[in-house]
């Protein structure tokens, strides 16, 4: 808008749905005279979008056609920012020591849940003696910085050191032998909520020697709520995205649903042991004898009610994930070391790579009905216009054509976990964010 | 019992630095992936020191819609397409000199990456309406 405003000298009238009036308010569109309708207007009947038109902008009780006519002919409309300054420079990274003053447990419980730090469950309050215990669990400097993220409430940039979060690892209930992994998700600087009205999931994967000696769940019951690793490193990551500023109900939260897999985010350990193929973390170049954490997240989850005892199990899939169609061909799919032991002894994949291959071929779906999924319209479409295939082609195809949404097999991930208690699998449309190194984290041995 | 705690976890006294923020928020966001950092939320952080923003200057406002040509552009947001429709029913009906052109702006949802759209409306049309975000 600003780029039509100023470079081209065309005025512009913006209209937003008033639920999200605080985002057009903020630094990023305070320039513009925003008009609002009162509801978003997507499924909304002509009839409905008549009455938005003619009706009043619930922020200004002015009707919405008269805001329009005024935003493109009254100078007056315009508002004029005053004159802006370069963001400071960080000069030195401040350590946060504040302390509250001594107070009772609900005392305290209750006021870093009015802050707005926690998840809504009761947390480990952080005391000194605490946080110092949890700094046992690395080497590193307790000032070391971590990384930095993004704060959506506040539009600052956030700098965070290893005491930082240790802080959220002992509110999270963690051990200092789990302090490792969760600095190496905070290392990302990747946050478990997303600000978006959709309900995004997502998914944290350890990988490696340290699955096992911090006692991670990969087997029976891996995604239930009984393994400590599992449930506080999960939770760590859902209350760090939260100190970070992104569960600010309209303000940085506008997922309209949201979605508790955010709880503890899918955290799990791979079941290598049982794995028939190579462990996850060494497809994307780690060694084997790496503790790797990875990150991955979508909206899409299917969790197979049943096996695959009259279909294989690529069959099954193919149906699954076809109504699930991905943005840029991507996928996740966690299954029981069962599946991929039928895989590569019954269906004869004998890689992982064989197995996605066949899917991104043999997955298809009609052209017509990929491109009116809403989310593919809005964020694969722009693609197709600037001629990036195979998205540009598929635009041109009938309703009716076949299309290979799945179309790059590199882009689908494989998982194994489970307790071989039944063939079962989690189909997802996540896609791999990234990956972090946990070693890095870890208390050296001596001569190390 | 009483407890005292470490209360500033990621307060502004970790070190705060102004960012020049990201694309609109909505449905869907930008989604980081290996290798694909996009600007504002989920992608990479921004990078400290960054220039200042430019001076914020509007266009010239028009005297009067009569006569002009307004371009009403969804931006891809679902339902927007449908919104402009209606709006250019309103103008045919109670403003019928007023040309309306509907068009699905081109270039990513939340960015403002193509200027194919926006070449055109300085050639043929003198407004846009833009919308609708959320």
């Amino acid at each position: 808008m600003l780029n039509l405003e100023q470079n081209y000298g065309i005025p512009v009238a913006p209209i937003s749905a008033y639920t999200m009036e605080s985002v057009a308010k903020s630094e990023r569109g305070h320039h513009l005279p925003f008009i609002y309708t009162p509801l978003p207007v997507i499924g909304m009947s002509p009839e409905v979008l008549d009455k938005f038109i003619a009706g009043n902008d619930p922020e200004t009780g002015k009707p919405v056609i008269r805001e329009i006519i005024d935003a493109l002919t009254n100078p007056a409309s315009v508002r004029r920012p005053e004159a802006e300054t370069a963001p400071p420079e960080i000069k030195r990274m401040v350590t946060p020591q504040a302390l509250l003053g001594p107070d009772t447990e609900d005392n305290l419980q209750r006021l870093f849940y009015e802050k707005g730090w926690t998840d809504g469950l009761p947390i480990i309050l952080p005391t000194e003696e605490r946080v110092k215990k949890m700094l046992t669990g690395t080497s590193a400097s307790p000032d070391e910085v971590v990384g930095q993220a993004f704060n959506m409430d506040s539009g600052e940039l956030l700098r965070y050191t290893v005491q930082n979060i240790a802080v959220i690892a002992v509110m999270a209930g963690a051990r200092p032998e789990h302090f490792p992994v969760i600095l190496a998700i905070a290392s990302t600087g990747q946050s478990a909520l997303m600000p978006s009205t959709t309900a995004f999931g997502t998914m944290l994967l350890v990988n490696g020697p340290i699955r096992n000696e911090i006692g991670m769940n990969c087997g029976i019951g891996a995604f239930s709520p009984v393994n400590m690793a599992n449930s506080v490193i999960g939770r760590s990551w859902t209350l760090m995205s939260i100190c970070w500023g992104f569960a600010k109900p309209k303000k940085t939260l506008w997922s309209s649903q949201g979605n508790n897999l955010l709880y503890n985010n899918m955290c799990v350990a791979e079941n290598e042991e049982r794995s028939v193929w190579a462990p996850f973390h060494v497809g994307k170049g780690f060694r084997a004898d790496e503790s790797v954490v990875s990150i991955f997240r979508g909206w899409g989850f299917f969790n197979a009610p049943g096996t695959a005892a009259h279909r294989s199990v690529a069959e099954e899939l193919n149906i699954q994930l076809a109504a699930m169609p991905p943005q840029r061909s991507e996928a996740t799919i966690i299954i029981d070391p069962l599946v991929a032991k039928t895989l590569k002894e019954n269906e004869g994949f004998n890689t992982k790579q064989d197995f996605c291959r066949w899917l991104s071929e043999n997955i298809k779906i009609p052209a017509g009905q990929y491109w009116k999924f809403d989310h593919i319209d809005m964020l694969v479409a722009s693609q197709a216009y600037q001629g990036v295939e195979p998205y540009a082609s598929w635009k041109k195809l009938p309703d009716d054509a076949l299309i290979a949404p799945y179309y790059n097999p590199n882009n689908i991930n494989i998982v194994v976990v489970g307790g071989e208690t039944s063939p079962l699998w989690k189909a997802t449309d996540y896609n791999y964010v990234t990956s972090a190194s946990i070693d890095k984290w870890r208390v050296k041995k001596s001569g190390n | 019992m009483m407890s005292e705690v470490r209360y500033s976890v990621m307060s502004p006294e970790a070190g705060v630095q102004k960012s020049p923020g990201g694309p609109p928020p909505g449905m869907g966001g930008p989604q980081p992936g290996p290798g694909r950092p996009r600007p504002g939320m989920g992608g990479a952080p921004p990078r400290t020191g960054t220039p200042a923003p430019t001076p914020y200057s509007p266009a010239k406002r028009l005297d009067t819609l009569e006569n002009k040509t307004v371009y009403l552009v969804d931006i891809g947001f679902g339902g927007g397409y449908n919104f402009m429709l209606q709006l250019q029913k309103w103008f045919k009906e109670n403003m019928p000199s007023v040309t309306t052109i509907v068009k699905r702006k081109p270039g990513h949802v939340f960015m403002d990456d193509r200027n194919d759209l926006w070449e055109e409306v300085k050639a043929k049309g003198h407004a846009v309406v833009l919308g609708v975000a959320g």
